[in-house]
């Protein structure tokens, strides 16, 4: 297996690798065009918890715009708490300002019971439209983020998956 | 050429190819399904009350307390890609400069009326038993479906509902806000494709909202005799009651 490694010239290993960033680049391209589109930080977002059931269950694949700054009641928003770097799926149920004030939201998860004013940083009780929130859901897909969940709590899994492509990628050629 | 690791890989990229297409069509294919959602809705009482955010909190604010009654047909927004309908009440009022600032807004009671065709889940409405058959039959027990018995989902009839929020502004000071608007709104989660919010326009087959607005005005301060945890609130079917995190 690793003797038709030797057989491989500089030239068509240097062509293996480009195509591979190719590949790499292109995906990244895509990535960060969409986050320009929808002129959000994170176009498309896994739901990592269940506290929006059953609406969104784990896994499934969220996608964002966040080009509408008149954030209505009964929209779902992705936000990030202030300080901390994990980003919360729920739904608005309360909106203070707009227009020319800064618009200020109040957010719920379907299944909880409580809203999210004891997730905000201290002293913080409502959101702002501009600064905290990352996107609002217009469009959903089941399941298909599962992989992303999968990845995160099982790192070996990553390494492995990185190894196989690496693999895969090398030995195309016979 | 023909080796398993090719046919596999052949066989999954062909399969991605038309689930994605599937899903894309299942997606649009719901602008087909004509809709006629109608409502009646209808303000019942309203209370502004004193109280706190919760129990450890120093901030004394005013609470409204809002009862309402409720006609709704939506059956027509539970087409083949609905999985559920996300119904909420909300009172609107006026901010403190109306020409440049839009009007706030705060839901005061929500539902999560399911498709049939989802799986069962604890967080879901349960629509009350109406009032004339609790005296006929006590004793027979609520069908515990999110419609009434012999309805379909998107039926809700409700009469002097409790609401499940009283809400505050973020001031603090709720009473007396005239040119107030209580209305219904809907969220509909599909299995695949873009969620929908209430249209109150006309587009293609989906017929705007039919009525589901009612105006009011938030009463001046009750006095101290009626606290704000005197007033029960309707329970939802959330899961986690403590706290959200």
């Amino acid at each position: 297996m690793f003797g038709s490694l030797a057989t491989l010239q500089p030239r068509q290993l240097a062509a293996q690798v480009l195509n591979f960033a190719l590949v790499l680049s292109t995906a990244f391209m895509l990535w960060k065009g969409l986050s320009v589109f929808t002129d959000s930080s994170s176009p498309i977002v896994v739901v990592l918890s269940g506290s929006m059931e059953p609406a969104f269950q784990r896994g499934d694949l969220l996608f964002l715009w966040n080009r509408g700054q008149e954030t209505q009641v009964g929209e779902v928003v992705v936000y990030n708490v202030r300080g901390k770097d994990i980003p919360i799926v729920h739904r608005v149920i309360r909106r203070f300002g707009g227009g020319s004030a800064p618009l200020q939201l109040l957010t719920k998860g379907d299944n909880n019971a409580a809203d999210d004013t004891e997730l905000y940083a201290r002293g913080q009780s409502y959101l702002d439209r501009s600064q905290d929130v990352i996107g609002s859901v217009v469009g959903y897909v089941p399941f298909v983020g599962y992989v992303t969940i999968l990845l995160s709590e099982y790192p070996w899994l990553k390494t492995a998956m990185l190894v196989f492509m690496a693999l895969t990628v090398v030995l195309q050629r016979e | 050429m023909h080796n398993t690791l090719t046919r596999v890989q052949n066989v999954f990229g062909f399969f991605t190819s038309v689930a994605f297409a599937v899903a894309a069509g299942i997606a649009m294919s719901v602008l087909l399904s004509p809709q006629a959602p109608s409502a009646s809705l209808e303000l019942k009482n309203v209370q502004v009350v004193k109280g706190r955010p919760h129990y450890y909190s120093t901030k004394r604010e005013e609470y409204a307390h809002v009862k309402f009654d409720l006609d709704a047909d939506l059956t027509s927004l539970f087409n083949w890609n609905t999985k559920q309908l996300y119904l909420s009440i909300t009172a609107s009022y006026p901010s403190s400069d109306p020409s440049t600032i839009p009007p706030s807004e705060a839901v005061i009671w929500d539902a999560i009326i399911p498709s049939d065709y989802a799986p069962l889940h604890p967080n879901t409405y349960i629509h009350p038993a109406s009032k004339a058959k609790k005296s006929a039959k006590p004793k027979k027990k609520e069908s515990g479906k999110p419609y009434p018995a012999g309805g379909s989902p998107g039926i809700v009839r409700l009469e002097n509902q409790k609401p499940k929020y009283q809400i505050t502004d973020v001031s603090g000071k709720i009473a007396k806000r005239g040119n107030a608007t209580l209305s219904l709104h809907w969220n509909v989660q599909p299995w695949v494709g873009a969620l929908v919010w209430t249209n109150k326009n006309s587009i293609g087959r989906w017929q705007g909202l039919q009525g589901g607005e009612a105006k009011f005005d938030f009463p001046p301060l009750k006095g101290t005799e009626v606290k704000k945890d005197d007033l029960k609130t309707e329970t939802g079917g959330e899961r986690n009651r403590g706290s959200p995190a």
